[in-house]
């Protein structure tokens, strides 16, 4: 079952009514705060408070966003967390955490029985020597349901992380309590904003800011000039990489979807990678390959033979007419797969590895050298 | 009393996270909404075990060194976490060399070439993303320089500062990553592949305390993406083809 993922908002000190009300008070104003930054924080019980994480995170760019906007908003006594499920997302925010999707159950699992606020059962459970979540997530299902009934079995399902809610997390009385707080009439207040699905559903603020800065640097050089880069695999029997221009609809608006900017022309600007290397592949992938020689020992040029074998051992290279470097080590040479159509060419590739540490990829063609790409 | 009470729950916080948890959770607490996420390997190069919004740090190496890695590396995790990035004059980038370094490439634009006008691209980039690259065309003026870290520090983003020496960013990073000897594993003379840079990665600055840390990481490892390096059990730095690094 997919779980809401929540933020929740924990307050050490308001968790419990002392003599004069001032927590209600206090959580009230929590409550109020938080709700300025997104209108439906709902209150789950005195001290806690819940939002959805999912509208917001996409709003504010990140959940380390919408946490640190939080932070602002309610003060630093506030703890935040965000989990799947309402259940680990308020133990998420007692440690001050950001649990991954879907990690739920390895969280829980070090937490005591007693989070789950059931005595009998943690005490029977602790007799049979499970002291913690993840022990009774062990248990299997129907034991539980058999041995301690429903309600066990669904404080199992939670335990496993399999689902967010359990019964008495919620005071279902912190919504009139606190009108009370607020000297509000409790039996008619106004009723808590719905639910609005997709409110906050779009462009966020974040992608707005980003595509703006995007936008300037393209008016002053170009719109060439900002690429987003691209990698396609699939069938094609060699994978393209490739860099298209920001805002183009070649979908270069990185996640946010829709055009921006202004209409240039489609198309790839970047170098297609061949990769049929595997990893790692090079950080630099030469547009315009340079020119190189590389020699053999003799000082004679290193061919590639129609066996697809290198005639001699590398012993030097110069790139574009410049210093004679040693060749420490190579591999390849590997043939280029050309396209059906294409007339038969004899290329091959070879990684060279030269005597102050660097890395390159070259391309042979009968005994011409290029260098193609980079390792840095 | 409520049965949710604080009292009904023991206040100490589970022992532990279990092993791998521990390196996907990320804190909540104020200071950490000022920090941006870098991969795991690469958490010890940072006194906060994460890239502080707002500083500058500096990234250099010989051409050839793996500096380019180190310094993409820094925005794989934060771009993962739906931080916007944008690298400016790293000219032809590998798109897939980015991709295996686990960024993520609709969060990323590259502004390879800006001419003489890349100060004003990271200055106005630095006003919409999170995390700016930039890779100055030679030794950057002192101005330019000033101006860019006072930016980057006005708004709250990360600027990486890749140079082939320190002394090129006369103004000097909050933090200096430098990357020394290197060594390839995986190829031999005429046999294997490239499977890996072991790299010496020394860290200084500002903000390290006065410390100078050196370490030793994978720039890449096979997989392209960075990993920590372990010393093998004979002290050698698993060189050659039989001992090439797993997978990250």
């Amino acid at each position: 079952m997919e779980m809401e993922r929540l933020v929740v908002i924990w307050c050490p000190g308001l968790q419990e009514e002392g003599a004069r009300g001032e927590e209600a008070r206090r959580f009230v104003q929590v409550v109020a705060r938080a709700g300025e930054l997104c209108p439906w924080v709902h209150p789950v019980r005195l001290g806690v408070c819940a939002l959805p994480a999912r509208g917001p995170s996409r709003f504010f760019g990140g959940e380390e966003m919408v946490v640190s906007r939080l932070v602002e908003a309610v003060g630093e006594d506030a703890h935040i967390g965000v989990a799947d499920g309402l259940f680990a997302a308020v133990l998420a925010a007692r440690s001050q955490l950001i649990v991954p999707a879907k990690e739920t159950a390895a969280f829980l699992a070090q937490w005591s029985v007693a989070t789950l606020a059931r005595p009998e059962l943690a005490v029977t459970l602790q007799r049979l020597g499970v002291t913690s979540l993840g022990q009774f997530a062990a248990l299997p299902g129907a034991d539980v349901s058999d041995r301690f009934g429903a309600d066990a079995a669904a404080a199992h399902s939670v335990a496993r992380g399999r689902s967010g809610e359990l019964a008495g997390l919620r005071d279902r009385s912190i919504e009139r309590r606190l009108r009370v707080a607020r000297g509000e009439d409790p039996d008619a207040g106004p009723e808590p904003p719905p639910y609005q699905p997709g409110f906050f559903g779009g462009t966020s603020a974040a992608d707005s800011r980003a595509a703006l800065s995007f936008a300037r640097v393209q008016e002053r050089l170009g719109v060439d000039a900002v690429l987003v880069g691209r990698v396609q695999g699939g069938r094609d029997p060699a994978e393209q990489a490739t860099l298209v221009p920001w805002g183009s609809p070649a979908g270069g608006t990185g996640g946010t979807g829709g055009a921006v900017g202004a209409g240039g022309a489609v198309g790839a600007v970047g170098a297609p990678w061949p990769g049929r290397l595997p990893p790692p592949s090079p950080t630099e992938v030469l547009r315009v390959p340079q020119r190189a020689e590389v020699v053999d020992a003799a000082g004679a040029a290193c061919q590639v033979s129609g066996r697809g074998l290198l005639n001699s051992e590398l012993d030097r290279l110069s790139v574009n007419g410049g210093p004679w470097e040693s060749v420490v080590a190579w591999a390849g040479p590997w043939p280029v797969t050309e396209r059906w159509w294409s007339v038969r060419r004899r290329r091959a590739r070879v990684q060279v590895v030269t005597v102050d540490g660097a890395a390159r990829l070259l391309c042979t063609e009968r005994a011409g050298w290029w260098v193609e790409a980079l390792y840095d | 009393m409520f049965a949710f009470s604080a009292d009904a729950i023991p206040s100490r916080r589970p022992r532990q996270l279990p092993a791998g948890l521990a390196d996907r959770v990320r804190p909540t607490t104020p200071v950490a909404g000022r920090l941006l996420p870098v991969p795991a390997p690469l958490a010890p190069l940072f006194p906060e075990g994460s890239l502080r919004r707002g500083t500058t740090t500096t990234v250099s190496g010989q051409p050839g060194h793996g500096a380019t890695t180190l310094a993409l590396a820094l925005l794989a995790a934060a771009s993962q976490a739906g931080s916007w990035c944008a690298a400016v004059g790293l000219p032809d980038p590998g798109v897939v060399a980015a991709a295996e370094l686990g960024i993520d490439l609709r969060r990323v634009v590259f502004v390879p070439h800006p001419g003489s006008g890349w100060a004003e691209a990271a200055g106005d980039l630095l006003s919409g993303v999170d995390v700016v690259l930039v890779r100055p065309p030679g030794r950057a003026r002192l101005t330019a320089a000033r101006h860019l870290t006072a930016r980057a520090r006005e708004r709250q983003t990360a600027l990486v500062v890749l140079v082939e020496h320190v002394s090129a960013w006369p103004e000097g990073g909050d933090l200096a990553l430098s990357v020394g000897a290197v060594e390839w594993a995986g190829v031999g003379r005429g046999h294997g592949h490239l499977q890996g840079r072991r790299a010496e990665v020394r860290v200084s600055g500002r903000r390290s305390a006065g410390r100078v840390m050196e370490c030793s990481l994978w720039l890449p490892a096979g997989s392209g993406a960075v990993a920590a390096a372990v010393e093998m059990e004979d002290g050698s730095g698993g060189t050659g083809p039989d001992k090439g690094p797993e997978a990250a």
